[in-house]
């Protein structure tokens, strides 16, 4: 089946310079053009990270004339016409216009889920400091903004840990495909996809937690309320422009309806918050709904690169051993940019493990598995610099140098609000418990792996 | 008596790769509160430099601070001065007659709409007549490069260029250091050919 997404992200060629700063970021070396003319994006490599769009600062001047005009560019990128901020050359096309039909129309029931990072994230676009916590301010927002759930992504993190912790040790203990990698990325799904088809069985057949949590707000969320699932319109909210091409992958329909209707990223809500007229920073503080909504520190940390497989060390460990496991912390898969090895004792096991942050650098470690000189168990790749807290969809820099800054600020806010979680291991969650016990049984069992596991499609040839 | 002369910012077009970071940095520069994303940028980017591009040379350009600045020298309103051996405009004063913008050879003053704290500043009297209503006019007031002259680090478009295409340029100091430079390379030379 085609992808109904034929490209997300953009460069508006009225406004490129040809810097190529875009094309110096880009991992997968999609962005194509002369020195100093407009660049051009290759869609079959591009794998929609958004990170043209944080380097881009190729603006529309006031002071010059262009052949489309302002108005006419936001209409384009499915802007709000009330939009003040200024229009760079990269950009990704909005799904605005989707979410506000379906808050407007009576017969929907919207059900929105954000990612961890949009909590440390949000707040920059309303002033407040970089990487300001705000998860109640969040669901305040939402719930003025008249959503009728409000969920969490990190609560279907905690579930893409439980099987994809159990898919981990089913591949260890009875000789799966290894070494296996995560899959929550959706950029670098479609890059294994297209450059290295011949190591798609590596990839966790696990979705990503937002398509879990899509799945089960049209199946298990539809039965708790008593709707219909197909008057249900379910939307994310993510820090990534890459979350858009997959909520639209053709396979994303396991619930029987398309797992997630529209996604937003942290920009585009915060241009619908404004566009509103709410004042989030005077918000009063409110909560997420229940049940999908509550989460264990470990479901958090996925917005950090190494969080994923610190999360899923935790429950792994404690699958294969049966016991707690002593410190929750594993401070070596935590980092910036780059790949990080180490190894976890697991009573007799030794689980190696790799983290790769920035998806150029996973490059020679895939050529190592081709060789077949790889020794290690489990991988976690995320495609943006230091993970999600750094995506393409977060509020974009004025200027690129506090880029590092917002990056520091978001990680530290993401461990703080780990720490204040009750619950450290997705598997300790008690709503993830309750969802096994009453509804999908087992991890990995016939309900869970129908619905929230998928398949891949190889983009070429295998090389 | 020496002068001692006005500096100013001047890129050097073999390095500038026309990114516009330098005009994002120096709008920034002048909002009077500190804004972190493009998303709290509530008026239009209005830069003091301008990223000009033809066929095969890319570089901003800004003001000079010429030593006998035509602009100030055309002003009828004397808007325009020199304070701390930088051309200043008084946007106060500033009538918007566009004299400087035709005095200026480099092309170097632009007329930018005027803003405060992210909403229009409307004229008090000067209205647009339209059929049925008056609008205020928007307020325009001249605008130029004061290389920064509120910012403790000195110019910003400056340090934001990721190329490191911008330089404060001291006239004088270059001179001292190119004669230096010349003696140092065949002053020796001289020194023994000389009869």
């Amino acid at each position: 089946m085609a992808d109904k997404n034929q490209g997300n992200i953009k460069i508006d060629i009225e406004l490129c310079t040809g810097c190529r700063r875009c094309a110096e970021v880009c991992p997968v070396d999609a962005i194509e053009g002369n020195d100093g003319s407009s660049q051009s994006i290759n869609i079959d490599k591009c794998v929609m990270c958004g990170q043209c769009i944080q380097i881009c600062s190729a603006y529309a001047s006031v002071f010059e004339e262009y052949p489309t005009s302002r108005e006419k560019k936001l209409l384009e990128r499915n802007l709000p016409e009330t939009l003040t901020e200024p229009l760079f050359a990269a950009y990704s096309i909005g799904d605005l216009p989707k979410v506000k039909e379906a808050l407007a129309n009576s017969a929907k029931f919207t059900m929105v889920q954000c990612a961890p990072a949009v909590r440390v994230s949000i707040a920059e676009e309303f002033g407040m400091p970089l990487g300001s916590l705000v998860p109640g301010k969040l669901a305040a927002a939402l719930r003025q903004l008249g959503f009728n759930k409000i969920y969490d992504t990190n609560f279907a993190a905690d579930l893409t840990i439980m099987e994809e912790g159990s898919e981990l040790v089913q591949r260890i203990t009875e000789g799966g495909t290894l070494p296996m990698f995560t899959s929550c990325c959706p950029a670098w799904v479609k890059f294994v996809e297209r450059e290295y088809p011949e190591l798609i069985p590596h990839l966790s057949s696990c979705k990503s937690p937002q398509q879990m949590a899509g799945t089960m707000f049209k199946t298990y969320g539809a039965e708790k309320d008593s709707i219909e699932p197909e008057n249900i319109f379910s939307i994310a909210i993510m820090p990534c422009t890459c979350k858009k091409f997959e909520a639209e992958r053709p396979e994303m329909n396991t619930s029987g309806y398309q797992d997630v209707d529209a996604v937003l990223t942290v920009r585009e809500l915060a241009y619908l918050i404004k566009e509103v007229g709410i004042d989030f920073n005077s918000l009063l503080e409110s909560s997420f709904d229940k049940p999908l909504s509550m989460y264990s520190g470990a479901g958090h940390l996925f917005c950090a690169t190494g969080g994923v497989m610190e999360a899923a060390i935790r429950t792994a460990y404690e699958m294969i051993t049966e016991e707690p496991i002593s410190d929750v912390n594993i401070q070596y898969v935590r980092g910036g940019q780059g790949i990080r090895r180490g190894v976890v004792k697991a009573g007799d096991l030794k689980v190696k493990t790799v983290v790769v942050s920035g998806l150029k650098n996973v490059v020679p470690i895939l050529e190592e598995i081709k060789q077949g000189d790889a020794d290690f168990h489990f991988m976690e790749v995320m495609t943006c610099p230091v993970g999600c807290v750094s995506g393409g969809g977060q509020p974009k820099m004025l200027l690129p140098k506090d880029n590092d800054i917002s990056f520091k600020n978001r990680i530290s806010s993401t461990y703080r609000h780990y720490e204040d979680q009750i619950y450290r291991k997705s598997h300790e969650n008690p709503e993830i418990k309750a969802i096994y016990q009453k509804f999908l049984g087992e991890p990995l069992g016939q309900k869970s792996h129908h619905l929230l596991h998928t398949e891949y499609t190889p983009r070429r040839e295998g090389k | 008596m020496g002068i001692q002369l006005n500096s100013f910012v001047l890129a050097d077009p073999k390095k500038c790769i026309g990114c516009k970071v330098c005009e994002v940095a120096c709008a920034v520069a002048h909002r009077s509160e500190e804004l972190k994303t493009v998303g709290n940028m509530d008026v239009p980017i209005m830069p003091r430099l301008y990223l000009v591009r033809i066929a095969d040379v890319t570089m901003p350009i800004q003001c000079r601070h010429c030593e006998d600045a035509p602009c100030a020298n055309i002003c009828p309103v004397s808007a325009i001065t020199q304070i701390d051996n930088k051309i200043i405009i008084n946007e106060e004063k500033c009538i918007g007659c566009k004299s400087c913008m035709i005095a200026c050879p480099f092309g170097a003053i632009e007329l930018a709409a005027a803003y405060k704290e992210g909403r229009p500043i409307l004229q008090n009297l000067l209205t647009l007549n339209s059929e049925d209503e008056f609008i205020h006019k928007q307020s325009a007031v001249a605008s130029k490069c004061d290389l920064c002259i509120d910012r403790s680090n000195g110019p910003a478009c400056i340090e934001a260029c990721p190329r490191q295409a911008l330089s404060y340029e001291n006239v004088k100091m270059e001179k001292k250091r190119r004669n230096a430079e010349i003696v140092s390379k065949t002053g020796a030379t001289i020194k023994n050919f000389m009869v």
